[in-house]
């Protein structure tokens, strides 16, 4: 009942995490979830993929330092309350989260050191870019206030 | 008939590989072929005259040939006739880089420029450059060096040598062409650069002997591995190593992973080249001096006088026979130790420690001498990252700062950033131990520090730049 996940060494420096993604996609691995995060010089990136066996293989012979480990992947409810409602039931019994990130990969958070022109690179690129009202109105449709 | 199939070449190549190893691991040195065994075997007192009478000869000769020595011995007293042992070397002046700076280009010639059939010249990365210039007498003593050298590393008449060193003014590609020539052998000219080529050679010509940098060597062992190479079938023996330091640990990961036997062999552009001396099988962290050619020395590097006998101090070399630019008492500025004593492999010739560290690449940290040898081999002992670094020196907040980079091993991943960052921890923390200042780490990924095809650049000093 546990999902691969495979973590890469990662080096905060442009490009790094181009060229890992870059050997999922020659290997025909698709990536359907991941996290980055700001720890400093370097840190790990993880990723949930759809064929981990032939991403391990691809990273493995490019020379990239990576751990492939069981995680747990969790179903929830799309309604307020539901994340807490989760996390408390594990913290009742005494479980520590190391980390958590959500998976939908085609909706993803990115933090970059410039939030403006990074926007601006991506609308010219022609990418959508959801907004707070956005999330608000998704939000308002489940939980049925929609007018 | 011909031996000419790549697959015959291959498994002649695989069969002589394990026998070079299987004689190695019973220390049967006995059997190892020597080139000039009248020379490179002879009883120490029997060398120690021919050297004598090779010194007086060559002071004379340079006294009369070369303006710049005959006025510094005058100047300070002292004539050919004035050499009557050995240890008179002392009375001579010592040559330093600068004088074949400031005599740029020919100003130390003792020849006329018809009788130089060859010029080469340092990379002069701080200011001009050094011509040297070889008459065909100079050639044949350094080609007969060399033969001597890749032979002592375990090459044979008839191996297939790929130089992956840079052809050019740099004195190791031709120099190690010309030696591995002389003693038989098919070189292949392939020089430095596009990797992949230097691995399709080495499987469709059955190449035996691989010359390159020892960052290099490791380079083309990663690309190999990464095109899916084994390295443990190809007919791959020897790796002849040089143009910088070769550190211990990284000597051991190229054997293991490449399955071939490495040496590394010493020599300057000054003094002539490569060929000074190398690495034989028998005692791997030494190398022999080619003291029918070469006197050496080893003194003080602050006062210039000698260190007692054993000990470590700044190698000093003059060459016995050299036509074209005859030196004297050239300091190398490279630290090591001498030894006389008796060698397994059966030669007489005294063996230098490795050089790892020069006189002049020692950082001062905060007041604290720091050698980059010593960082070496602090790494050497951590199992979770690779023998290749990366120095960076800075001014931060006026004060100096030292920070290490290193490369995480691809299996010593873990999902913890707690516990790399531990690592990284732990590792600054045997460094302060070892060298006495402060230091950071930086975890890098494998391969992310740059692999070099000529000498490896393992420090960025950025203080006052």
């Amino acid at each position: 009942m546990t999902v691969s996940q495979i973590s890469v060494f990662a080096q905060s420096k442009p490009g790094h995490l181009a060229r890992v993604l870059n050997v999922f996609e020659a290997a025909g691995a698709n990536v359907r979830g991941f996290a980055v995060s700001d720890t400093g010089e370097f840190g790990i990136t993880r990723f949930i993929l759809d064929r981990p066996d032939i991403a391990c293989d691809a990273l493995k012979r490019e020379g990239f330092a990576y751990i492939e480990t069981q995680v747990l992947c969790l179903k929830l409810e799309d309604r307020p309350g539901e994340l807490a409602r989760v996390i408390s039931l594990l913290a009742e019994r005494n479980e520590n989260v190391l980390y958590s990130y959500s998976m939908i990969s085609t909706y993803i958070i990115l933090a970059t050191d410039n939030i403006e022109e990074t926007k601006e690179i991506l609308k010219d690129a022609g990418l959508r870019i959801i907004t707070q009202a956005d999330i608000e109105k998704a939000n308002a449709i489940h939980a049925g206030n929609e007018d | 008939m011909p031996t000419s199939s790549t697959n015959e070449l291959s498994s002649k190549g695989v069969s002589q590989k394990q026998a070079l190893f299987e004689a190695i691991k019973q220390k049967d040195f006995a059997s190892f072929p020597i080139f000039d065994r009248s020379i490179e075997c002879m009883p120490r007192k029997q060398l120690r005259e021919l050297q004598l009478k090779k010194l007086q000869d060559q002071v004379a000769y340079t006294y009369q040939n070369v303006a710049y020595y005959r006025d510094l011995m005058d100047k300070s007293g002292v004539s050919p006739a004035d050499i009557k042992t050995l240890d008179d070397v002392r009375k001579l002046p010592f040559t330093d880089k600068t004088a074949l700076r400031d005599t740029y280009p020919y100003g130390l010639f003792a020849v006329n420029i018809d009788e130089i059939i060859e010029i080469h010249a340092s990379s002069g990365t701080t200011g001009k450059p050094i011509v040297v210039g070889y008459t065909r007498e100079d050639m044949q003593v350094w080609s007969d060096c060399i033969a001597r050298l890749v032979q002592m590393a375990g090459v044979v008449p008839g191996d297939i040598a790929q130089m992956a060193f840079g052809y050019g003014m740099f004195t190791g590609g031709f120099g190690l062409h010309y030696g591995l020539q002389k003693l038989g052998c098919a070189m292949i000219p392939a020089g430095s650069g596009n990797t992949e080529r230097h691995i399709n050679m080495i499987n469709d010509y059955g190449t035996t002997v691989l010359i390159a940098t020892p960052s290099y060597a490791m380079h083309i062992c990663e690309v190999g591995e990464k095109m899916g190479f084994d390295w443990e079938k190809s007919s791959l023996r020897i790796g002849l190593f040089g143009g910088e330091p070769c550190p211990p640990a990284l000597k051991a990961e190229i054997e293991s992973r490449m399955h071939i036997v490495c040496t590394d062999n010493y020599g300057l552009t000054e003094v002539m080249g490569p060929g000074v001396s190398g690495e034989c099988l028998a005692n791997r962290f030494q190398q022999h001096i080619a003291e029918d050619h070469f006197l050496w020395e080893v003194v003080d590097p602050q006062t210039g006088e000698p260190v007692s006998e054993g000990e470590e101090g700044e190698l000093v070399l003059t060459p016995l026979d050299k036509r074209g630019i005859p030196v004297l008492r050239y300091r190398t500025h490279d630290l090591t130790r001498v030894t006389c004593e008796e060698c397994e492999c059966g030669r007489t010739h005294a063996r230098m420690d490795k050089v790892r560290s020069r006189c002049d690449d020692m950082l001062i940290i905060r007041g604290t001498n720091v050698f980059p040898s010593q960082i070496e081999d602090v790494l050497a002992g951590i199992e979770e990252v690779t023998p290749h670094y990366h120095i960076i020196v800075e001014t931060v907040n006026g004060m100096d700062s030292l920070t290490v980079e290193t490369e995480v091993r691809p299996d010593k991943m873990t999902d913890s950033f707690e516990k790399m960052d531990a690592m990284r921890r732990r590792i600054a923390e045997k460094l302060k131990g070892t060298l006495l200042v402060g230091v950071n780490v930086r975890l890098v990924e494998p391969g992310g520090i740059e692999r070099t095809m000529g000498k490896a650049k393992h420090i960025d000093d950025l203080r006052n730049a």
